[in-house]
């Protein structure tokens, strides 16, 4: 071919001829047995201009491979002499680039860790594992695929003419098709569009898209650029890939001018196409975040203080309950709990304590909430003891019952019947060891004590009419002579008898005692033993009334009844 | 490594698909080749004691109702211009694109592939006329895509002289 010829004919014969000039100097320096005296500086001189000149001639593949050997000799010397001295060369290059990959490993490493994390813990990351069951696609796919606004997968630098690829990049993590292939089809389509459609502007196809993925394309007079992007890059990263293009043509502008198929001064664009293998994740994620997050945490607060609150509510509404119960006399709770969702009361109830259901009430509760297991007992509180003795004893009208202490306080009037009861029976009431009834009157005793007898004027029969009042004398005594009998004590009535205080004293005392031996002798007869009766007479001494009227005086000419018990003679 | 665009020239239905099919790794599907026309391979060779980077366009053969696209040449640093001695028009028509392409891109490394060399007694074409090229300086090889013979050495030849010839 003559072409090939005419290009290889332009070899400089002066130069050749001053290299091999320089070169027979060092060598007639270096073989030659007397040295005559070589200036030192010269022949440094000379052996640089000699490689600078070998360059030149574009034979610098013959140059390295005759120096290569010694070059490799010499460093493995230098590293097994002192190994710090081309380590030390070395680090400024080797520190930055290993710290660089450590930083982008561990950063990429966390960014998806982080990301996985924080979308498995979510609701939507729940949906998302749903997705990949469902779709079969890992995981990590699918919140790549939701959670990305755009990724630049690849970055590919083409060399435009030839539709050989120049530089590629990749994301981390991303499978990519042979870049070679790749390029030589992107240009072809490129050309394909180019030709099929192309308008009078000289318009070139400047995006592609293929599913979720997106190529754009950016050509200029020597180099294209071409991102695989997923998912929707925004407008200003055009803005960033012509950029990068404009200064690779500035940078590598020769290079590309004269492109052989070499592509290794194009590693250089290292730096510059990975910047544009950017990664946006949706910002409305970040936006989202916080407050999903802080509705989350609100929520959760909202509930646990919700629960605590009803716990809190439902212990004190118990605690409630089982002191208002335990406040009724008669009830003592001893316990309360909670189990398989009932809640139970333990403790003692008197049967004739309060009744619980109204405690029920009072909590806003029903009787069916709770479990009581309260065991019956007698209760020793006073007016526990004060109910138990009024039910036991059943006082009729007008006597009170009162505890004070084990001592029961009776008071009132009450038919003798009833005290002998309460004297027989009190004792045995739990609650009670000793009765008191100073302050309970005998009703028999009262009721004789208040009947007055009246006399006519200077006689000692009975005026007309006082029938009722024997009958009833008589009744009472038998009465309380019967009470006297079941208390072991002797019974006694003074009879009194009375006269106004008209006539002569004297006269009056002997009418007195008229009156009372009249209702003594009627006792007597009615079966009243005389040792059982005391008539005396008072005269005027004692009137009943003053006797400013006449009524008055009538009632004063009268017999009056007084009833002493005393303890029999026999009794212990 | 070194690169090199190659194209894969010649009539339709000459077997350049099935040569470079035998012969290459491949990632696209072969439809590309109806539809836009081309399908890039590649494949790393040997030659002069270098590895060389293959990047095959095959080009889609032409016919009546096709032409090629003369767009998808640009670049290109050699081509394999395939025939099919059974059929004695490729050959013509080979040679007339082969002029079309010097026209275009000038005189690049190129490779005469007689292909079909299984079926030597069915060939068709003037044998006198192909020596006269081989004399002319025009690099020659018999090949079969079916058997595998000389595709090999077709593409390396291609490389290596695609190397030596400077764009």
């Amino acid at each position: 071919m003559p072409e090939q010829a005419q290009r290889r004919a332009p070899i400089a014969p002066p130069e050749e001829k001053s290299v091999d000039g320089a070169f027979e100097d060092v060598s007639h320096v270096v073989l030659s047995p007397e040295p005559k005296q070589p200036k030192d500086n010269d022949a440094s001189r000379a052996a640089a201009d000699a490689i600078k000149m070998r360059r030149d001639k574009e034979d610098e593949a013959a140059l390295a491979e005759a120096l290569a050997p010694t070059i490799q000799a010499t460093l493995r010397e230098s590293v097994r002499t002192n190994p710090h001295v081309l380590a030390d060369a070395l680090f400024p290059v080797m520190g930055p680039a290993i710290r660089k990959s450590i930083t982008e490993t561990l950063r990429s490493m966390i960014e998806s860790f982080n990301e996985a994390l924080e979308h498995s813990l979510s609701w939507r990351g729940v949906q998302w594992r749903v997705e990949a069951l469902r779709t079969g696609k890992p995981f990590a796919e699918i919140v790549l695929m939701h959670s990305l606004l755009f990724r630049v997968e690849q970055v590919f630098l083409i060399h435009r003419k030839t539709g050989l690829v120049l530089n590629h990049v990749t994301a981390p993590a991303v499978l990519s098709q042979d870049p070679a292939m790749v390029a030589g089809m992107l240009s072809a389509i490129q050309q394909f569009v180019h030709d099929s459609f192309s308008s009078p502007r000289e318009d070139s196809l400047d995006s592609m898209t293929v599913g979720g993925l997106e190529v754009w394309i950016e050509e200029g007079p020597h180099a294209v650029l071409a991102a695989v992007i997923r998912g929707h890059a925004p407008a200003d990263y055009r803005v960033a890939l012509k950029e990068t293009l404009e200064a690779t043509e500035r940078d590598f502008g020769s290079a590309l001018d004269n492109f052989q198929g070499d592509a290794a001064p194009f590693r250089a664009a290292d730096g510059r196409l990975q910047n544009l293998l950017v990664t946006h994740y949706r910002a409305k994620r970040e936006a989202r975040k916080p407050r999903m997050a802080i509705a989350a945490g609100v929520l959760l607060l909202l509930l646990a203080a919700g629960w605590i609150g009803y716990v809190t509510y439902e212990i004190h509404k118990w605690s409630e309950f089982a002191r208002s119960l335990g406040q009724h006399p008669g009830i003592v709770v001893t316990s309360y709990e909670k189990s398989g969702g009932r809640w139970r009361v333990h403790g003692f109830r008197d049967p004739l304590a309060a009744d619980p259901s109204l405690d029920f009430a009072q909590q806003g509760m029903k009787p069916g909430d709770a479990d009581l297991d309260l065991v019956p007992f007698y209760s020793l509180d006073d007016s526990m003891v004060t109910k138990r003795a009024r039910k036991i004893l059943s006082p009729p009208p007008g006597v009170e019952l009162a505890e004070h202490g084990e001592n029961l306080a009776v008071s009132g009037t009450a038919p003798s019947l009833w005290i002998v009861e309460l004297q027989e029976r009190a004792p045995m009431i739990p609650g009670v060891s000793h009765v008191d009834d100073s302050q309970l009157r005998n009703a028999e005793i009262v009721s004789m004590q208040a009947i007055v007898l009246t006399f006519p004027v200077g006689r000692a029969e009975l005026d007309p009419g006082q029938g009722a009042g024997v009958a009833q004398a008589e009744e009472d005594l038998r009465a309380i002579r019967n009470y006297a009998v079941r208390t072991n004590r002797q019974a006694t009535v003074s009879i009194i008898g009375h006269t106004d205080s008209t006539g002569v004293e004297g006269t009056n005392q002997v009418l007195s005692k008229q009156r009372a031996g009249t209702i003594a002798a009627i006792l007597a007869r009615a079966g009243v033993p005389a040792d059982a009766l005391a008539p005396r007479g008072v005269g005027t001494t004692q009137p009943l009334r003053a006797e400013d009227t006449e009524e008055g005086r009538r009632l004063n000419r009268s017999v009056t009844f007084t009833v002493t018990l005393a303890s029999a003679p026999g009794a212990p | 490594m070194i690169q090199k665009k190659a194209c894969m020239l010649g009539s339709f239905s000459v077997g350049k698909t099935s040569l470079v099919r035998r012969f290459v790794e491949s990632i696209f599907d072969e439809k590309y080749q109806t539809t836009i026309g081309v399908k890039v391979d590649k494949k790393v060779v040997q030659a002069d004691g270098e590895e060389v980077t293959l990047v095959l366009w095959d080009l889609h053969g032409e016919d009546a109702f096709q032409k090629m696209r003369m767009s998808y040449l640009r670049g290109m640093s050699g081509y394999l211009l395939v025939i099919d001695p059974t059929r004695r028009q490729t050959l013509e028509d080979a040679l007339s694109l082969q002029e079309r392409v010097q026209e275009a891109m000038g005189a690049i490394p190129s490779i005469l592939v007689l292909n079909k060399s299984d079926l030597l007694e069915e060939w068709d074409i003037d044998l006198d006329r192909v020596a006269l090229l081989e004399e002319r300086g025009q690099a020659v090889i018999r090949a079969s895509a079916k058997t595998g013979e000389g595709v090999e050495q077709g593409f390396s030849r291609l490389a290596s002289a695609m190397l030596q010839f400077p764009v």
